[in-house]
């Protein structure tokens, strides 16, 4: 369970997120819209503990971040909006080696299994990633967090540059990851995505969660129209 | 894990092209070190040959005058070359390796160097010490500039950062892989070394591994601490090499350029000349007074009196002491202010690895300045041996036959002095636990 208690960041005079409350329950997709500079990376970079809270705390599965960065590591994964792995290894390797980051060591047929579960063309496992498209990384990206069997997932516009067959097929992997249990998180800019995958939508403008809504309570057209009257 | 990390270092075609180049440069300093082996193998061969010849010649041109034999027959002693001696030529390509002397004045001989080519002398040598001291710290840059900085700019280090949980001993692991690879070619240079150049796998050998193995520890521990400073790839890069330029040219420089001046050694040329006018102006005194002062210095001669011809070999002789006499203490004070100097450089070094590292392997090698008193003072016993055995038959007016020549071969000094193990490590030590530490507390700071 992801949790958000009064979490506030400011950089200097900027108040780059202001007073967010926030409680994302096992299951749930939470979809954070906004524009640049809302504030979405930042409560991202708050819940992994890459930045320090000026005030309030995020809390992983009850554990505040600022206290136990370190600890917090084993509940959560994460993908960025590129995935940037070794270019060097194999699709196969690079799962390898992060996931025995993550203290999992995994034979051949499980992380051929896995990258094969997040979309990835069987004869790419074992090719350099310095071939890979940017889709393919994602999907290892998504293997790699996939394979840490964490039970918060934060993404960072995930889907950014994915072409729409990939798009969906990332869908896929992230609602049967919530269906299993996980917590996400995913900020993006996709209002359409956001609102296919997320179980609720929160619109932030200027450092605010101005306004949160069950994405079964809204068509897609109405949540553009709500995105744009609220940015 | 690891074997994923290596082969993710491994597999950059820069850490290929370095690994090789260091191979390479090893390989050619092994070369170097050979040919300085087989020249001075020549050259002690040759000396063995011409001193036979030499001694023969003038056995056969003088064979009735001992005094005017010896006069001209020059006896050589050999600073013995070990093969380690090749890894780190040291000062051996600028001091003679072999002195041969007359028994005459010795002060105006000692400096009888053999003729070098001063353009091979500027160049210096790509011996292994070399390799080891300069070229090695800017691969172990090249290598471990961009840990964790190259990765964060990236973005690869923000997956990295979630999936551990301990993030130090990830960092650690990048280190040690790196650092695994360096110390793998050190090591197989080495071991290439014991065989090519035939080098006895003993204390020396090992101390001189051992030194090395830290020296490149060293800068692996400087890496550390920079990167534990969590800047940019360009920025690191900048620090260490701005730390090899200051470590490896600008502060030996000042150290040599403080030594030169705090420990000047006018005395060289003092004794020089005291020596020269120490004989030469006793052909215008009274012999009687030449000849006591030789007996004050040899009173076992007393017992051959007084000559009284215009020209004797025992008056020849002691004029010829009279000069190395009046030189002794320029010749005391020379040799005390290269000993301070000596002092002074392993004193100052202890606080720059980098000259820490030359003066220790030179001493282990046998080829620094510690090595060319011991060999000077060793010239000095021996040249006082030759006098002590020629001078009664010199005196007694013996003639050549009375010697067996072909006794007087060529001798060796062989230096069995020892490094201490201490001494050579523990500035290094403290050097590398400074920066761990440094590094460590930073990183701990950084991901906890």
């Amino acid at each position: 369970m992801l949790e958000a208690r009064s979490l506030t960041k400011r950089y200097g005079s900027h108040l780059a997120l202001d007073n967010l409350n926030l409680i994302i329950k096992p299951g749930e997709i939470f979809a954070l819209l906004g524009q640049n500079g809302a504030g979405k990376t930042t409560t991202i970079n708050l819940f992994l503990g890459f930045i320090e809270p000026t005030s309030g705390s995020a809390l992983i599965n009850g554990i505040a971040v600022e206290e136990h960065p370190q600890e917090i590591k084993k509940h959560l994964a994460y993908i960025p909006e590129t995935v940037t792995l070794y270019p060097n290894l194999t699709g196969l390797e690079n799962l390898q080696y992060f996931s025995s980051l993550a203290g999992f060591n995994y034979s051949k047929q499980q992380l051929s299994d896995l990258l094969a579960h997040a979309g990835l063309q069987s004869q790419s496992f074992d090719q350099k990633l310095a071939g890979y498209s940017k889709g393919m990384r994602q999907k290892v990206g998504i293997a790699i967090a996939v394979a840490k069997k964490a039970k918060v997932l934060l993404l960072d516009e995930p889907t950014s540059g994915l072409d729409p067959k990939a798009s969906n097929e990332f869908s896929e992997i992230i609602r049967s990851l919530a269906a299993e249990g996980t917590a996400i998180l995913m900020a993006t800019h996709d209002i359409f995505r956001a609102r296919e995958v997320a179980t609720s939508i929160g619109i932030m403008r200027q450092g605010n969660l101005v306004s949160t809504i069950s994405a079964q309570d809204i068509s897609a057209n109405e949540l553009e129209q709500l995105y744009l009257q609220t940015v | 894990m690891f074997k994923l990390a290596f082969k993710n270092f491994l597999s950059s075609s820069g850490v290929k092209i370095g690994i090789a180049f260091l191979i390479i440069t090893g390989l050619v300093s092994l070369v170097v070190g050979n040919q300085f082996l087989a020249k001075q193998a020549e050259n002690v061969e040759a000396t063995a040959a011409y001193q036979k010849a030499h001694i023969s010649k003038n056995v056969q041109y003088h064979p009735d005058e001992l005094g005017l034999l010896l006069y001209y027959v020059k006896f050589s002693l050999v600073n013995q070359t070990e093969p380690i001696n090749s890894l780190s030529i040291g000062q051996r390509d600028v001091n003679p390796s072999i002195q041969s002397v007359t028994i005459r004045g010795l002060e105006g001989q000692k400096y009888d160097a053999d003729l070098q080519n001063p353009s091979n002398l500027l160049l210096g040598n790509i011996d292994f010490s070399f390799v080891l001291i300069y070229l090695f710290p800017l691969f172990i840059i090249a290598f471990t500039y961009n840990i964790i900085s190259e990765e964060r700019e990236s973005g690869t280090w923000k997956i990295a950062a979630v999936q551990s949980s301990n993030l130090f001993g990830l960092i650690l692991k990048l280190f040690t892989v790196r650092f695994l690879v360096v110390v793998f070619t050190l090591f197989l240079t080495l071991f290439l070394a014991v065989i090519f150049l035939k080098i006895p796998l003993n204390t020396r050998f090992w101390l001189f591994g051992g030194v090395s193995f830290l020296y490149i520890l060293f800068w692996f521990a400087l890496s550390f601490w920079v990167a534990s400073m969590s800047k940019s790839s360009s920025y690191n890069a900048v620090t260490l090499l701005s730390a090899w330029i200051l470590l490896i040219i600008v502060l030996p420089a000042m150290v040599n350029s403080y030594l030169v001046s705090a420990y000047p050694v006018p005395e060289a040329m003092e004794t020089t000349v005291k020596q020269r006018n120490g004989y030469h102006e006793k052909w215008d005194m009274d012999k009687k007074a030449t000849i006591d002062k030789f007996y004050n210095h040899y009173p076992q001669f007393k017992t051959f009196g007084y000559p009284k011809e215009d020209f004797n070999w025992l008056w020849y002789y002691a004029m010829q002491q009279m000069g190395d006499d009046e030189a002794a203490s320029e010749s005391k004070a020379l040799r005390e202010k290269l000993e301070m100097r000596n002092r002074a450089s392993t004193r100052i070094a202890s606080f720059i690895p980098s000259v820490h590292m030359q003066i220790q392997l030179n001493e282990i090698a046998g080829s620094g300045l510690s090595n060319q008193l011991r060999f000077m003072d060793e010239t000095g016993r021996f040249h006082e041996q030759l006098r002590l055995q020629f001078y009664p038959a010199i005196f007694k007016e013996s003639p050549a036959s009375s010697q067996q020549w072909e006794k007087f071969e060529i001798e060796n000094f062989s230096d069995n002095s020892m490094t201490s193990a201490t001494s050579a490590a523990l500035p290094l030590v403290v050097a590398i636990l400074l920066f761990s530490v440094l590094g460590w507390v930073r990183f701990r700071t950084m991901v906890s």
